[in-house]
């Protein structure tokens, strides 16, 4: 029965104050307070973090920006204190994606033939992001031993005691985040008269070049250095209900061939609000039953809708067809939550599992974890979403 | 045949507007620098639409962070600092208008959002809630302004009533809120033309995206020609309803009976065959043939000979050369270049 209901975040860790003070280019250096703050993390995970104490303690003296080995040094210490409390609560663990920026920001700067816009796109109220542009044939332009994404894993896989969940962008979500030039320009004149026959075509052009030209080597190389489980990130999946095609064609043209690996998918927020007769994750059916075999689990953004019946039912409909593991969201991670200072407890945990499994109709499937990546909330608050998401699992484990 | 060009909705923000905002959120600069910014970009949009020799001249509008934000917030809330007196001062809102903003999801098929109105009892007559949004001091000041409005039908379709969508909504209960909602739309559009805007825009993403999806029903379209009886015609403006986010070849028949002045189809989703194939007497059209969600430039010349070939085959009243979409998905620069591609469109037609 242990292994029932296994536990495991789904990405991101907020950074510490101290490490981004520090590691910022505009000239701030760590603050006494988060400087205890540094120290009280590394202590509650056991990891020796003096170094890092030391060069904060220095830059705040000498107000000298840091060398390349004092930044390793801090951010190494951080991602460290990630995956050791992460491992004081959860049975499947990784970084926090504690050496990331960001998720889209950090892959696509790797790539050869995109451009950022000059400017910020707004996105959610106050909030923007940063869209690059496709202009000729995504490449990566780094060597595969110098890939961020596996230097990371490299370290997560020398100092974690506990099995490992590498998390990975996925072509189709980088694909819509993007704008593209290339493959319109090159598909015009194929597709003159079909505006959508364009779109579509282009977006799946960009999206297999994108497979395999970026995430693929990068899946690969993980897989060389002993990586066992790959997560790959598409929480932009149902954006566009008429290409969600692409994304199984993606998913696909990456993982293809790669045996002895476990695949999932991590998706979050889809259209609940689509303008047809399916919506939420209704959406991604029949086309995912085409997924390669070896992607067979989903992380999916549950517990903030708490609507599992309906969310899930979908995948009970097809379950005949296909089977798919289930990493349910357990705990919502939204700000308004963390500013109302609301919070699940272990037994609303528990019957979210036991809802879960029920509508799936076996227990094996189901996985609990927070319903995205942690990293807008506190430190404190995610951690004590890990604490309840663990002990809402023994409790579910024992029935 | 009168021809032209304009810009139909949000601009993409400038960097420096975006780092303002984020030095505001932040607590690093101030609401009233991100205001001070806003208008500056403001005016540089504007003077750009006329410089261009566009027809119409639109507000930017990065006061607003989506379409039915006005319609569902009554007026700017984000410079009350105090969350807790924000929230108070949302709720008399709320019970005042009865509606009000609700959750966040997807703008269509991009990778923005929106946040969806919660209708309660909808007080139709309370017109007025867009123009603090806009800077009237800048758009009204040469006779070519025009603003833009949520069309009823997707304001209804995206809302919610208690926990229904409004899409899903049985029919006589649709009937009943779409007229609701059209006649405070009027209201609010007779309130713009007063003020002297020529052109009122109403976006209509909703039909034309349940068009392309294979969703849409006559059920749908007869709400849309009920709405429009409403608030499709009002005096001293002309009303254009705004296609996109959706192929509406299939239903150009339909959508030509309504009671508009005129209609404004996305051509990165529509067959140019489709609207050729139809003629548009008496009536306006506008055709979103500038891609504003692609930095790809358009060729000024092949825009000029596909508007020739719509003007001598469709015979439209007048003829317009628009972006599919609001140029906000490609930034303030990508918003520049599509200006100018529609400037010198309109040159090469004029040769």
């Amino acid at each position: 029965m242990s292994n029932l209901f296994q536990t495991y975040e789904v990405g991101s860790l907020p950074k510490l104050a101290a490490r981004v003070s520090a590691l910022s280019t505009k000239g701030t250096t760590a603050t006494e307070k988060s400087i205890a703050e540094f120290a009280r993390y590394g202590n509650m995970a056991q990891v020796d973090v003096s170094q890092a104490l030391d060069i904060f303690e220095r830059q705040r003296s000498e107000r000298m920006p840091l060398s390349e080995a004092e930044r390793t040094a801090v951010i190494d210490a951080n991602a460290l204190i990630n995956t050791r409390l992460q491992e004081l609560w959860l049975d499947i663990v990784y970084d926090g994606e504690g050496r990331r920026q960001e998720m889209y920001r950090e892959v696509v700067r790797l790539i050869d033939g995109f451009k950022f816009l000059p400017e910020w796109i707004r996105s959610r109220g106050p909030d923007s992001w940063n869209a690059a542009v496709c202009i000729s044939e995504p490449r990566l332009m780094v060597s595969l031993d110098e890939l961020p994404v596996i230097k990371e894993f490299e370290f997560v896989r020398d100092h974690a005691s506990k099995p490992v969940k590498v998390p990975m962008d996925d072509p189709f979500m980088i694909a819509n985040m993007s704008v593209d030039r290339h493959y319109k320009g090159v598909l015009r004149p194929q597709y003159e008269n079909d505006p959508r026959k364009l779109r579509y075509e282009a977006k799946r052009a960009l999206t297999l070049a994108l497979a395999q030209n970026v995430i693929r080597p990068q899946v690969e190389a993980a897989v060389r250095g002993g990586a066992k489980w790959i997560q790959l990130d598409i929480p932009s999946a149902t954006i566009d209900i008429e290409h969600i095609p692409i994304l199984v064609d993606g998913v696909n043209a990456v993982v293809d061939g790669i045996e002895g690996i476990k695949f999932s998918l991590h998706i979050c927020y889809p259209r609940r609000v689509s303008l047809t007769e399916e919506s939420g994750y209704e959406l991604l059916f029949p086309h995912v039953l085409n997924l390669n075999p070896n992607v067979n689990h989903f992380s999916l953004e549950l517990a903030n809708g708490d609507q599992y019946e309906r969310d899930l039912a979908v995948f009970a409909r097809y379950k005949g067809q296909r089977k798919f593991e289930i990493g349910a969201g357990l705990v919502d991670i939204t700000l308004e939550r963390q500013d109302r200072d609301l919070i699940e407890t272990p037994e609303t945990v528990r019957d979210r599992i036991a809802r879960a499994a029920k509508i799936l109709g076996d227990h094996n499937l189901v996985y609990a974890a927070p319903d995205c990546g942690l990293r807008q909330l506190t430190m404190e608050r995610s951690l004590r979403l890990y604490e309840v998401l663990a002990k809402g699992a023994e409790l579910a484990r024992r029935g | 045949m009168k021809v032209g060009a304009y810009l139909t909705g949000a601009f993409g923000q400038s960097q420096v507007l975006y780092d303002t905002r984020n030095a505001a959120k932040r607590g690093r600069g101030s609401p009233e620098q991100v205001t001070a910014q806003i208008l500056a970009d403001t005016q540089d949009v504007i003077s750009r639409q006329k410089a261009a020799g566009l027809s119409f001249v639109i507000d930017p509008m990065f006061r607003i962070y989506h379409l039915l934000q006005p319609l569902a917030e009554g007026v700017p809330l984000e410079h009350i600092k105090d969350p807790k007196y924000r929230e108070l001062v949302q709720q008399v809102l709320a019970e005042y208008f009865g509606i009000k903003e609700g959750p966040q999801e997807n703008w269509f098929n991009n990778n923005v959002f929106f946040r969806r109105p919660i209708i309660g009892n909808l007080k139709t007559s309370a017109a007025g809630f867009t123009i603090s949004y806009l800077h009237p001091e800048l758009l009204l000041r040469d006779g070519k302004a025009m603003a833009v409005l949520p069309s009823p039908y997707t304001a209804m379709a995206l809302s919610m009533y208690g926990n229904k969508n409004g899409y899903e909504l049985p029919v006589e209960e649709q009937r009943s809120v779409i007229a609701d909602l059209a006649q405070l739309l009027r209201a609010e559009a007779i309130s713009l033309a007063n003020r002297g805007f020529k052109r009122i825009q109403f976006d209509e993403p909703a039909i034309a995206h349940r068009q392309s999806l294979g969703s849409l029903t006559k059920n749908d379209l007869r709400l849309l020609e009920l709405a429009m009886k409403y608030c499709g015609v009002i005096d001293n403006t002309t009303v254009m309803l705004n296609f996109y986010f959706g192929d509406v070849g299939p239903i150009i028949p339909n959508i030509c009976d309504l009671s508009v002045d005129g209609i404004n189809i996305d051509m990165t989703e529509t067959r140019l065959d489709a609207v050729l194939n139809h003629r548009f007497d008496g009536m306006e059209l506008a055709l979103g043939l500038v891609d504003a969600r692609s930095t790809n430039p358009e060729n000024p010349q092949d825009l000029a000979q596909k508007l020739r070939r719509v003007a001598d085959l469709s015979a439209p009243k007048a003829l317009w050369l628009t972006p599919n979409t609001g140029t906000e998905y490609i930034g303030w620069s990508g918003g520049l270049e599509k200006i100018a591609i529609l400037g010198q469109a309109m040159k090469e037609f004029e040769k």
